[in-house]
């Protein structure tokens, strides 16, 4: 099939302001929202924006019959490359499958599209008293189908959970343009948890078009708390000691000096300009038990060496407080001409090691790196600054990356905490995996995915193919153990 | 996969193995191997895939009664050596344990830390099968599953061993293997080892006990509740001897829970019982000890789960006509915050199992879905103890293939036979 006849097909199905063609409307789809040079970019085929779950997998099935892969994307915040397709792909963006189906009181669920905003999907089941929990900092922009994709977190998952734990059935396209629901609305659906390997696996193993989500309901009362640290060590030691006291907060991120530096005078949230780092503690509950929880922790952090601790119960003061946070990028933004955000996840108690190591790092390649991150999960943000169009910079930049992430995996760290793999760190993956642990994963591609159409080139590493690799790994087994047949 | 310097040869395991008594829905294995590695479990299933052999990993034993009746069985594989703490970390809420290791023994080492998993299970219970049956009680409420727990694990398959997930909370580095193999009655490899986030154990616990009236009262009872701003961590409406109630646990500091208990007085005008701290812990363990899978012979033990608000119907529902079909309901236990009902059921009928196929259908018909979680192996012939074949059961089929395409693990247990 030629490219023109391609297009009109694809507007039969889409209809004529469904489908993007024209090299200055599929440029913005070459990118989502990771760092240039750190993740692979291509030009699609064409963009196609269908409004029905039929109308996607009409989408599949031509594409499948042309032999063009597809790749789905929501609002293309993504930081590791996910929702860019190979050079002549076809991108199904979801953004307008966006209603809110039905928001169900009682049984605390929501059936909504793939294309829905995280953050509009809390804003209307508040009222109800209800929201969504996984709160990624981009939740005004990325969508659910999104979130679901990239298994994504956000700073209330300490108590809460990640996305996989609030998604209870998925309305998917498989490869072959099949239509199937997973899970539902009742627990102990009979088999292969299929939602759980649906969740996290980077629009890989088939297109969410409607997704029933848990619903949470809103806590009575919160409390925030800043607490400022001369250093990182005494800060990161208060954390482990409020987790040791069996406390675990709704939320407890951390942020370094150069943060608090870049923050502070922008976005005046009150933070001591002076303090070597910033705990900010979020507990929820009853009014008596977050009273009683916020004294211990105030308590603990005194004891742990902090010269200030503030405290915030009403609305709009907490939100001053969480606005430095939630603004440290748009912060660093202006410090810097390009910067490139980091995820990964070290053990707890690994922080401050980190936290000197990426010190170290920075020193040696010569970048600012600043440090946010979810200290409760141990999970860190190095944000790396620099200047693209200094020559070296993206290089060193990428080396950074790189050392950083060697030393995460070296303390038994993760490679992502939420991010994703995609392009940006799929060759990374053979620092954490045998070839049996990704042939494992070539398997679960292969049972949903088995001629590679949807996403190809993300995840796994460079080359690799997961057909070829799982004939080979099954030839080789097989020799070696005489088996009759795999 | 990696070999083991110095590990038995495994055909010669195998015809060595030798014969224990158990028995696996009535099917009696001809031996029983027990690894003492990942890669022993990984050689003896590649044997199996090699001859043909079907092999039934066996944990604490407590649980072999579901799924349906073996296809085949020719060797069990014991997971009593790959049990152990391979590393707790305190300060860090994570702990890796081998498959064999006994929830029992796994509590009382994290209990010396102030620290648990939040799960019902009997002691004897090992973490392989809790993985693999992914059977949660009534603390579901408050807890989730061990699936939202699980953050790392290494499984053992026939000719290789793979590893996914890891040491840390948060991850997103892959496709969320654990996710798939929790729930996969051990039919794609044998659980290793698993890695979990452990939580802070609560400083207090409270249950209190409200009689009701009857059925209805108690379920209306438990929706007050559910809607009000208390968070307990189960709520179950019981029936004891006849007279119905409802459970309530709470778990937390002691203040706020003597503000919460008080609360609940106040919700409800009925007879109350408070159970507090050692007290309400055992309650719940006796609690969960009624639903054991290991039954008499003229029993079995049956799960239907809704959406949430048509608990009461299912309940109602099932109540009304599970006596019709010649059963007595010897225990019911309805968790309206979960959707689910358990009932066991009990009969003399000349043929049970067209009795307990049809009470399936029944159940089935009142929920989304229905399954036999126990019974007597000569009543779970000619239909799916699972229920209703899920409409993804191809892709269930391939994903079978992918990880054990000589079907040696469990053949005919699970889901639609696979
Ligand atoms: C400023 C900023 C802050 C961020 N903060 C966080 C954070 O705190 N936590 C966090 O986890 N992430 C964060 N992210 C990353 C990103 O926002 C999340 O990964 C988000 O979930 C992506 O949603 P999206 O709609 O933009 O998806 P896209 O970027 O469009 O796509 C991401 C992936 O999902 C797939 N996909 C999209 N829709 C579907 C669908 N319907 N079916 C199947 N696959 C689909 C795509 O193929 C791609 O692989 C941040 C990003 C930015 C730019
Ligand atoms: C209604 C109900 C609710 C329950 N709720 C809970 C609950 O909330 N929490 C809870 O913990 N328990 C609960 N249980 C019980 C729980 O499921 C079992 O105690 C436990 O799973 C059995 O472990 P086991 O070691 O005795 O397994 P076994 O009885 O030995 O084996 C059970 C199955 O798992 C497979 N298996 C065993 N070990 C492995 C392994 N290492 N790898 C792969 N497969 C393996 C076996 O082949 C077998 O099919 C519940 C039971 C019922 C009936």
């Amino acid at each position: 099939m030629d490219r023109a006849a391609l297009i009109d097909k694809l507007r039969d199905i889409c209809g004529e302001g469904g489908v993007f063609h024209t090299p200055s409307d599929l440029m913005v789809y070459e990118y989502d929202g990771g760092v240039d040079g750190a993740v692979e970019t291509g030009r699609p085929v064409a963009v196609t924006l269908p409004t029905t779950t039929e109308q996607v997998a009409a989408i599949v099935k031509l594409a499948h019959a042309a032999g063009i892969p597809v790749t789905a994307r929501g609002a293309g915040t993504g930081l590791s490359g996910g929702a860019i397709t190979e050079e002549g792909g076809i991108i199904v963006a979801l953004t307008r499958m966006d209603r809110i189906v039905e928001v169900d009181r009682e049984d605390r669920t929501a059936l909504v599209e793939p294309g829905v905003i995280n953050l509009e999907l809390s804003e209307a089941t508040g009222p109800q008293g209800m929201f969504f929990a996984p709160d990624p900092s981009s939740q005004k922009a990325c969508t659910i189908g999104g979130n679901v994709a990239e298994n994504s977190g956000g700073p209330h998952c300490l108590k809460y959970g990640v996305t996989t734990n609030h998604i209870l059935g998925l309305e998917v396209v498989l490869p072959d343009g099949r239509v199937v629901w997973t899970g539902g609305r009742a627990s102990g659906a009979p088999g292969y948890d299929l939602t759980g390997a649906l969740v996290g696996s980077e629009g890989m193993l088939g297109i969410v078009t409607k997704a029933l989500v848990k619903l949470t309901p809103n806590p009575e009362a919160i409390l925030v708390q800043l607490a400022a640290f001369p250093d990182i060590d005494s800060a990161s030691q208060a954390t482990s000691k409020i987790i040791a006291a069996g406390i675990i907060p709704a939320a407890l991120e951390m942020m370094d000096n150069l943060c608090i530096q870049a923050v502070e005078p922008q976005y005046h949230a009150g933070y001591p300009m002076d303090a070597g780092a910033v705990l900010l503690v979020e507990t929820d509950g009853s009014a008596e038990e977050v009273r009683a929880v916020g004294e211990e922790i105030a308590a603990i952090c005194r004891e742990c060496g902090a010269t200030e601790v503030r405290i915030a119960t009403e609305q709009g003061e907490r939100d001053r407080l969480w606005k430095g946070r939630k603004m440290v990028l748009a912060a660093m933004g202006r410090l810097s001409p390009n910067y490139y955000l980091h995820d990964t996840v070290v053990p707890r108690s690994q922080l401050p090691a980190t936290v000197a190591r990426v010190a170290e790092i920075s020193a040696d390649s010569g970048l600012p790196i600043a440090n946010v991150f979810h200290a409760g999960d141990g999970n860190l943000h190095p944000l790396m600054l620099f200047d693209r169009r200094k020559p070296g910079d993206t290089e060193r930049m990428l080396e950074a990356g790189k050392e950083i992430i060697k030393f995460c995996v070296s303390v038994g760290g993760a490679l992502s905490g939420e991010h994703g793999i995609g392009t940006e760190k799929r060759d990374y993956m053979t620092l954490v995996y045998t070839a049996e642990d990704l042939a494992a994963m070539a398997g679960l591609k292969n049972a949903f995915d088995p001629g590679g159409r949807f996403n190809p080139g993300k995840l796994f590493p460079k080359g690799y193919v997961c057909g070829e690799v799982r004939a080979l790994r099954a030839q080789a087994i097989a020799q070696k153990h005489g088996i009759y047949a795999w | 996969m990696t070999p083991v310097p110095g590990s038995p040869d495994p055909a010669k395991m195998l015809a060595e193995a030798p014969f224990v008594e158990v028995s696996v829905d009535g099917l009696v294995p001809g031996g029983m191997i027990e690894p003492e590695s990942a890669a022993e479990a990984a050689a003896v299933l590649a044997e199996g895939a090699r001859h043909r052999f079907a092999c039934a990993p066996i944990g604490g034993g407590t649980k072999l009664a579901l799924g349906n009746p073996p296809e085949r069985l020719d060797v069990a594989l014991s997971t009593r050596r790959l049990g152990g703490i391979i590393d707790y970390v305190p300060t860090d809420l994570v702990l890796s344990v081998g498959g064999g290791t006994k929830i029992g023994d796994v509590r009382a080492v994290l209990a010396e830390h102030g620290q648990g998993l939040p799960i019902d299970a009997p002691d004897d219970a090992t973490i392989g099968g809790l993985i693999a049956t992914a059977l949660a009680g009534p603390r579901r409420l408050g807890y989730g599953t061990l699936r939202d727990l699980l953050i790392g694990i290494t499984v053992a398959h026939p000719g290789r061993i793979t590893h996914a997930g890891g040491m840390v909370v948060k991850n997103v580095s892959g496709f969320d293997l654990p996710r798939v193999y929790h729930g996969s009655l051990g039919t794609l490899g044998v659980v290793v080892s698993a890695n979990f986030k452990v939580l802070p154990l609560p400083r207090h616990e409270t249950t209190l006990l409200v009689a009701c009236d009857g059925l209805t009262e108690a379920l209306a009872a438990a929706r007050r509740v559910r809607g009000s701003r208390l968070r307990p961590t189960a709520l179950e409406v019981t029936n004891s001897g006849g007279a119905w109630g409802m459970a309530v646990r709470l778990e937390g500091r002691p203040d706020t829970l003597e503000a919460a208990a008080e609360e609940i007085q106040r919700l409800d005008e009925g007879d109350v019982w408070t159970l507090e701290g050692g007290e309400s812990a055992a309650w719940w363990r006796d609690y969960f000890a009624a639903q054991d899978l290991r039954l008499g012979q003229d029993e079995a033990l049956l799960r239907a789960s809704v959406r949430l608000r048509d608990s009461a119907e299912l309940a109602e529902g099932a109540l009304a006509a599970l006596p019709g079909l010649g059963f007595n309901l010897p225990l019911v236990a309805v968790s309206p915050a979960l959707g689910t009902l358990v009932v066991k059921v009990r009969t003399e009928a000349a043929d049970p199992a067209t009795a307990l196929a049809r009470g399936l259908d029944l159940l089935g018909a009142l929920a989304d879905y229905a399954s036999v979680l126990s019974a007597p192996v000569a009543w779970k012939r000619g239909f799916d103890v699972w229920g209703k074949t899920p409409d993804t059961l191809d892709l269930m089929r391939s994903l079978k293939h992918e990880f054990d395409p000589a079907r040696v693990l469990n053949p005919g247990r699970f889901v639609g036979f696979i």
